[in-house]
């Protein structure tokens, strides 16, 4: 398995409740994964314990074999070679947009950059914003620059917290195609939070879905259909809320 | 703690002798309370420190009501109604904080005595017979009144800026309740800021304990006067050290009523989002008293006082060499600089590592630091000397194998002064930088991380630049108040060393006023320069 997540688990500082139970996970290279759950449920706490941002209490990552995270070893964030695109982009106000971009190049050589720069302005449709403040950008062009920032280094994996969650809905629709495109030509291997079953659908390989931090469901997303026609069976009352996932 | 602990190593390091360094000075006073007590104590105690409680008592209670009562009326006046020049006192009524309460003291002195301009024009334009103790000034009501007209913003500003985050929604279900402006005022207004009109008023009272230029000038017996008479008159320091620590214990006790005034709510910003209040436009006659209103306390804080400076700087313009003056001026700006700078610098690296790290305990360490701020100059300036002469004492063989042939190095340089500044206004340096890094949030720094960037990198490239703002204004605060500082200066300056204040404050202490001016009004030139700058920024910052 490419990335491998054995048994994670993890409680905020001051905090009695598990945020994080046993979480468990393999992902093969180039795969898509959606977490899906209700707020609170736990899914930016995933993310953020294979950032590296936080620190599990128990459990185990690893990426094609090498050890980030387990009773004895904790890799740097900074050293994980794992790209994020966090919630509200969190671009870096005092730059530009190449300037966030190059942020995460400074090991390069110069001339390096600039093609990697292009290449990934290229694959996110933004060549001739270089020059641009992060707050002279629509909401869309912003989450973007986000994942062009995030891919340019060449991660192994890419996380992805809500990333259409500060957009309107028509803007939604259009940048959850394009950010499928995007993550299927750069062949990456990537997991996304979403609260929107539709995202999961359209974007996903495999769905994962959590409820107060413990798993409820792995598989693909047509198997969740499965598991909701048995629900609805039993719960009747509250089919109309699921009535989505079918459209 | 566990989290990011494992590797905030250089930083944890750092912060954590920064912290120490800050509040360990301190502690000697608290041991100081436990040596034996000597015979000039026990005098002390029976005779005058009843005296300097009811003093520093009197004072800080009427002063705390005065200036409650102006900074909220006025903090109101600006945040609901709309007046002729509104704007302007909006941001005006700020500038008597440059004026520092001693230069106000002799200056006000001036004005009022047997050859002062109100005395004269009443005995020679009206002819009127005076009895000149009417006019005396040099007493607890002339103190409190120097207190209040210099003090004030503190608890304008603190209350300005939160009444006017307020929603509209709040005073405006008030109005369409029924209750009519003065009730609104009582019911709703005081009660909401309560939180910040104990924070305004407990900066007044710090300030209050802390001065000496005052009540020395107008010769009132309070702690701080007695440390310095036992330590220089009577030569006594140990006494010195327990009078000090009794002003610590007033303080603490200070610190704890506010505690349990401001209850247990945290300072709560809502929403920038919400609707501001609307202005209510007065006319007629009360648009008059509004803006008479603020522009005589307005006069008495600031416009009369400086029109008096710069009267007495005309006449003895000339008097001081120019070199001589340049030197003080350049005294000043050097260590203002230094310790502004230090103070950044340090501030910087605590907030980051209380940013970092993660657990109450540890949390708690960075508002250690904080506490100098609430120990008056007097206090500290005992407690470093006390180390530092230590300091020397363990460095002594050093120095010896240096070929140096005296045992007083450290305490006897800038460094002591500088330190001391540290200690005393880190607070105020950390403060502006905390509410930065709390803007910020730690969203970048993580994102700053995952692209590669260590710790060290992450502070460099996108903390500072982000953090702008709040250097600059930090900075700013700090640089102003050093430049005013007085018992500090007074005690631990190098022999021969002169900065603004201090000739400013030995010219008026031998009656040489008039002297004094010249200094006085480039402190407070520089001073009102840098608030105006400051609050231009900040407007800027908030739109
Ligand atoms: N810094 C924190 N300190 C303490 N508890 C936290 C912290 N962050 C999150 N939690 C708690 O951990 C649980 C999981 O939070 P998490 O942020 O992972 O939820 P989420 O699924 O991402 O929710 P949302 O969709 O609202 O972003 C929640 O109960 C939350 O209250
Ligand atoms: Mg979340």
């Amino acid at each position: 398995m490419f990335v491998s997540i054995e048994n994670l688990s993890f409680s905020y500082a001051n905090t009695k409740a598990t945020a994080l139970d046993s979480f468990s996970l393999q992902i093969k290279k180039g795969e898509v994964i959606s977490i899906l759950g209700r707020s609170g449920s736990g899914k930016s706490t995933v993310l953020r314990l294979l950032a590296g941002l936080e620190k599990p209490s128990v459990g185990k990552v690893s990426i094609q074999d090498e050890v980030l995270v387990d009773d004895q070893t904790f890799v740097q964030p900074e050293k994980r070679g794992i790209g994020m695109v966090f919630q509200d982009y969190a671009l870096f106000p005092h730059l530009t947009v190449a300037d966030n971009i190059l942020f995460g190049l400074f090991r390069m050589k110069r001339s390096a950059k600039q093609t990697r720069l292009q290449e990934v302005l290229e694959l996110v449709e933004l060549q001739g914003y270089e020059k641009r403040y992060p707050h002279q950008l629509s909401g869309g062009q912003q989450q973007r620059v986000a994942i062009a920032r995030a891919l340019a280094p060449n991660p192994h994996l890419l996380l992805l917290d809500e990333p259409f969650s500060n957009l309107d809905a028509e803007l939604q629709e259009k940048i959850r195609k394009e950010l499928r495109d995007i993550l299927k030509k750069a062949n990456i291997t990537s997991i996304f939070v979403t609260h929107d079953e539709k995202d999961a659908h359209i974007l996903a390989d495999r769905i994962v879905k959590i409820k107060n931090g413990q798993t409820e469901f792995i598989g693909r997303p047509c198997d969740l259909i499965d598991v909701y026609r048995q629900e609805k069976q039993s719960l009747p009352a509250v089919s109309e809320e699921k009535e989505l996932i079918y459209t | 703690m566990q989290r990011r602990l494992a590797n905030v190593n250089i930083w944890t390091v750092t912060a954590m002798a920064i912290i120490a360094a800050l509040f360990l000075p301190n502690m000697t006073i608290v041991t100081g309370l436990f040596t034996p007590s000597n015979e000039n104590w026990e005098h002390m105690k029976e005779f005058v420190l009843w005296s300097f409680i009811k003093n520093s008592l009197i004072l800080v209670v009427a002063t705390a009501g005065a200036t409650i009562f102006i900074g909220l009326s006025l903090a109101w006046l600006i945040a609901q109604y709309q007046f002729p020049f509104r704007r302007f006192f909006k941001w005006a009524l700020i500038l008597p904080l440059s004026i520092p309460p001693f230069i106000g003291a002799y200056t006000y002195h001036g004005i009022f005595n047997y050859t002062g301009v109100i005395q004269t024009t009443l005995r020679d334009r009206f002819g009127m017979e005076l009895n000149p103790s009417h006019f005396d000034i040099m007493n607890l009501p002339g103190a409190i009144f120097i207190y209040t007209v210099f003090l004030y913003p503190y608890v304008y500003t603190i209350t300005q800026v939160f009444l006017s985050q307020q929603s509209a929604s709040l005073i405006e279900s008030t109005r369409l309740l029924g209750k009519g402006p003065w009730r609104t005022f009582f019911q709703v207004v005081v009660p909401i800021s309560r939180i910040s009109i104990i924070a305004g008023a407990s900066l007044v009272i710090l300030e209050v304990l802390n001065d000496y230029g005052v009540v020395k000038y107008y010769g009132i017996q309070t702690f701080t006067t007695g440390i310095f008479q036992t330590w220089f008159g009577l030569g006594d320091i140990e006494t010195s050290i327990k009078l000090a620590a009794s002003l610590m214990g007033f303080v603490i006790v200070i610190l704890l009523i506010e505690k349990v005034l401001r209850g247990r709510r945290q300072y709560s910003y809502s929403s920038t989002k919400v609707r501001p209040l609307p202005l209510i436009q007065l006319t007629g006659w009360k648009a008059v008293a509004a803006a008479g209103y603020c522009l005589s306390i307005l006069a008495l804080g600031f416009f009369i006082p400086i029109a008096q400076l710069i009267e007495w700087t005309i006449l003895t313009f000339g008097t001081i060499p120019l070199d001589e003056f340049m030197s003080y001026m350049r005294n000043s700006i050097v260590v203002a600089g230094l310790s502004a700078t230090a103070i950044i610098v340090f501030a910087l690296i605590v907030g980051n590592f209380a940013r970092l790290v993660q657990g109450r305990f540890a949390k708690l360490l960075p508002k250690l630091t904080v506490l100098g701020y609430s120990i008056p100059g007097a206090v500290i300036a005992v407690a470093v000397v006390t180390a530092f002469v230590a300091l020397d004492e363990f460095l002594a063989p050093l120095y010896q194998l240096a070929g140096m042939n005296t045992t007083l190095v450290l305490s006897v340089s800038i460094i002591l002064l500088i330190t001391a500044y540290i200690i005393r206004f880190f607070a105020i340096g950390y403060s502006s930088i905390e509410t930065g890094y709390d803007k910020i949030g730690t969203d970048f720094q993580d994102a700053s991380r995952l692209l590669g960037a260590g710790l060290t990198r992450t502070f460099l490239k996108v903390d500072m630049p982000m953090m702008k703002g709040a250097i600059i204004s930090g900075f700013i605060l700090v640089f102003i108040d050093v430049l005013k500082e007085i018992p500090l200066t007074l005690i631990l300056r190098p022999f021969n060393f002169d900065t603004l204040s201090t000739k400013a404050f030995q010219y008026a202490s031998d009656e040489k006023i008039m002297e004094a001016s010249q200094a006085s009004l480039l402190i407070v030139g520089i001073s009102a320069l840098a608030i105006v700058i400051f609050y231009k920024f900040l407007e800027k910052e908030m739109d």
